[in-house]
């Protein structure tokens, strides 16, 4: 097994855009090295290039110094490199061991699939995430039943199961709740510790600070720093990335108005009940910023859905005072709401549809027959001016956005409609500082300009830097709210685990 | 480095242009004679239209996704061309009538449709499978293989010859632009074309942005089984007879014309002009071969062929691919 890989002054065109100008990292064996930077900065193209998916246009791979030619990803996996991938590459349709055995299937000695030796090692693999599944997984349930979270650890577990000697986390936590993430990060120390090294690829500062021993930091596709870690603190590591220092300043703002127990009532919502909610009932005023916590897959989803009218639900809504029963969302929009689902991909965009067409989607109908095109134009492009989105030209289609603009789109549809409450679904899942920082600036401003917004986040920094209140979830129904001075992360993270009946400690 | 690009219609009507050009030289073709020419090129449009109008709907229910299409496209001109027929018997004041019977019964037969795709979950092709087959046991029933009637006159003049004396274009092909004027309306500023562009994209996004999905998709079904009936009205009016096969053969070159015209046949992204090239460029390709005096067999074969190379070269272009 290899010892060491080094990446020196990788260089990667995609047609005129330079992915990789200047790459460079350097990983060895017993070490953790977060590969950080901005979204479209080039950590993934990096990931790609150290996998083998692409080939390089210039620089030089090495492995234990030796120059090594990476033509494919399977090259790549017989020199022991395994990458996790954010976009899960599973097969829905098989079941969790025919996924993490495809094409590598022990067989026996008549030269078919030895069924019990892969149910064996793939019940082993399990095991490492053991209680942290919602309900025990099976070798052979299919992988399309499982939740996106138990996906991810499925992709870990396949991607671990070649026993590599290098593991690419690319983005591998982004779905997963805080106790499978500790899971994750015990097993990297233990693998760390086994002498494996690990390429860590994450927004979450919080986590890199956790975990890495080294970092990398990619700017417009040059490498611009590395270092240790225990050399270098958030705000610096940041302003690495970013350049400007002052986007990152968005936490505990000024802005957070105490008191707003005079505006009138504009969400009440009582007993509420889904297949997996059992009984909500909160108050949400004119103008606040509540926000929904807890672990992934506790309702937070249902519950978004079932006030937006897209699911099946029982209970009492009132919307601004008027009893409401919404049994689909147009019904919602027409009073006001807006939904920023949590899959961008297959709930928000129309991927090969104009960036035009996607922020207009909701609003067609306003532009008369026929539709006035320029008018349209017109509006779509004051809102994608507003949110400072970058692009080609309206008429370009979204897959050409990368995923904070394309995250942007889906907020700006709902913004031409001028919604006066916003339910918004972890929008800053898979985001970038940058966009990030301009994401809590522009819910800030929502906010003051008399806007609800109802706001579910898997970042708990998130929630407390920016939240007025919030409701934490557990096993569907509201274990805690915390505001004020109890909103605290020690509170936070002890009222998602359930362990802690209150928040007012 | 941007690839050089042509939009699936125009490389549809410059390959349709090159053909017939070259098939002046053919020792049947027009060769110089520019009259002969344009005479020729008139022909092949009008004979274009019928093809052209029933492709309309199938590129609606194309458009619209989840593996829509709609097989009983053929049946359903088959069996207005009838009605008209039987109706009209001859008489131009019928004519109108008629022409509104054949919308409507299009649109119930796709209505049909659109219910058997939407409540009862069964696949586009299965159900306008099976629809196609009642519909054409029904012609059965009904008339018990006797059909009597006449076009009327006026049906005649106005589809089938020139507009006047000093314009010699048919009256069919004048119909035809303004029914892709029509059909580009539909699609490309109404909030009924915007949407189903959506629904054919992605279902989920579309709901979740309120669009009735539900009712998208029984719309789409209704108004192609409509835009049917409305081809097999133009169809008689041009044969002038009918027989229980006059539909039938037009169902496989609609959906091919709508493929040529580079409409994405999962969904989602498409256009009408491109239909109405594609259905140019297969009626060429059909009377070209014809001209040589090739034998139906070679004819299928060579049709097959160029719809293999155009749609492998769509695929191969830039934004047509995830």
């Amino acid at each position: 097994m290899a010892k060491s890989l080094s990446a020196r002054n990788i260089i990667k065109r995609y047609g005129g855009v330079e992915a990789l100008s200047d790459g460079n990292l350097d990983v060895h064996t017993g070490e953790v090295v977060a590969l950080v930077g901005a979204n479209g900065s080039g950590k993934s193209t990096m990931s790609k290039v150290i996998n083998g998916v692409v080939v390089l246009d210039g620089g030089q791979l090495f492995l234990d110094d030796k120059p090594v030619q990476l033509s494919s990803p399977q090259s790549a996996k017989k020199l022991g490199i395994a990458t996790v991938f954010q976009e899960l590459s599973l097969i829905p349709q098989m079941t969790v061991a025919e996924n993490i055995w495809l094409t590598r299937e022990p067989m026996t000695a008549y030269g078919t699939v030895n069924r019990k030796e892969i149910d064996k090692k793939t019940n082993e693999l399990l095991s490492l995430f053991q209680g942290t599944y919602k309900t025990d997984i099976h070798p052979h349930d299919p992988v399309a039943s499982l939740p996106a979270d138990e996906k991810q650890i499925i992709e870990i577990l396949k991607a671990i199961s070649v026993d590599p000697w290098l593991i690419i986390l690319d983005e591998a936590t982004a779905s997963l709740d805080s106790r499978q993430v500790t899971r994750l990060f015990d097993l990297v120390k233990h693998w760390k510790e086994a002498g494996k090294a690990i390429v860590f690829v994450s927004h979450r500062m919080e986590e890199i600070f956790r975990i890495a021993d080294n970092y990398s930091v990619l700017r417009n596709g040059k490498t611009v720093g590395s270092g240790k870690m225990s050399d270098i603190n958030e705000k610096d590591l940041v302003k690495l990335m970013i350049e400007k220092e002052s986007v990152f300043s968005f936490s505990r703002t000024g802005s957070k108005k105490p008191d707003k127990a005079d505006k009138p009532m504009c969400l009440e919502v009582d007993g509420l009940h889904t297949t997996t909610l059992k009984g909500i009932s909160f108050r949400v005023r004119e103008g606040e910023l509540v926000g929904i916590g807890g672990l992934r897959g506790q309702g937070q989803r249902d519950l978004l859905l079932s006030l937006y009218g897209a699911k099946p639900h029982s209970g009492k809504i009132k919307i601004n005072g008027k009893e409401s029963k919404f049994n689909h969302p147009r019904q919602a929009m027409k009073k006001g709401l807006a939904l920023v689902p949590g899959d961008r991909a297959r709930e928000g965009l129309l991927y090969i549809r104009s960036i035009l067409e996607n922020l207009l989607l909701p609003s067609w109908k306003k532009y008369g027959f026929p539709l006035k095109i320029a008018k349209a134009k017109h509006d779509a492009g004051k809102i994608a001016e507003s949110l400072n989105l970058k692009m080609a030209g309206l008429n370009e289609p979204v897959s050409s956005l990368s995923g904070g603009n394309a995250q942007k789109v889906v907020i700006g549809k709902w913004l031409m409609r001028q919604p006066s409450l916003l339910l918004l679904n972890d929008p800053t899942k898979g985001v970038d500082v940058g966009t990030k920082a301009e994401f809590y600036s522009l819910l800030t401003n929502l906010c003051n300009e008399g806007k609800t917004i109802l706001f579910y986040s898997s970042d708990d920094e998130e929630l407390i830097g920016l939240c007025d209140r919030v409701l934490v979830l557990h096993d569907g129904i509201i274990r805690t709210e915390l505001s004020g001075e109890t909103l605290t992360k020690e509170n936070l993270i002890a009222a998602s685990l359930g362990i802690s009946n209150g928040g007012a400690l | 480095m941007r690839r050089f690009h042509l939009s699936p219609p125009v490389a549809a009507l410059i390959l349709a242009v090159i053909l017939f050009i070259l098939s002046g030289l053919l020792p049947n073709g027009f060769g110089s004679n520019l009259d002969i020419a344009r005479s020729q090129a008139t022909n092949i449009v009008r004979l274009a239209v019928f093809l052209g109008v029933i492709a309309a709907g199938q590129t609606l229910v194309i458009i619209s996704g989840f593996e829509g299409i709609d097989l009983s496209a053929g049946s359903v001109v088959t069996l207005t061309a009838i009605l008209t027929y039987v109706y009209v018997n001859g008489q131009d004041d019928k004519v109108l009538a008629a022409l509104l019977i054949s919308f409507a019964v299009g649109a119930i037969i796709g209505l049909i449709n659109g219910i058997g795709v939407t409540f009862l979950k069964i696949s586009p092709f299965v159900m306008t499978l099976g629809m196609s087959g009642v519909v054409t046991g029904a012609i059965i029933v009904v008339n018990h293989g006797n059909v009597s009637g006449k076009v009327a006159p006026i049906m005649t003049r106005i589809i089938a010859r020139p507009i006047s004396q000093a314009i010699p274009i048919p009256g069919a092909i004048v119909i035809w632009v303004i029914f892709g004027v029509l059909m580009w309306l539909l699609l490309e500023r109404t909030t009924f074309g915007k949407n189903l562009f959506a629904i054919g994209v992605n279902r989920v996004t579309a709901t979740l942005s309120g669009v009735n999905v539900t009712g998208m998709n029984l719309a789409t079904y209704t108004l192609a089984g409509a835009l049917a009936g409305f081809g097999g009205f133009l169809l008689v009016g041009n044969t002038g007879v009918v027989l229980i096969q006059l539909g039938q053969p037009y169902l496989f070159p609609s959906i091919a014309a709508v493929a040529v015209g580079g409409t994405l046949l999962s969904g989602g992204k498409g256009s009408y002009w491109g239909s109405m090239a594609g259905a140019i460029v297969l009626t060429l390709i059909t009377s070209l071969l014809t001209t040589m005096q090739m034998p139906d067999s070679v004819r299928r074969m060579v049709l097959g062929a160029t719809l293999l190379v155009l749609i492998s070269i769509y695929g191969r272009q830039r934004g047509l691919r995830q």
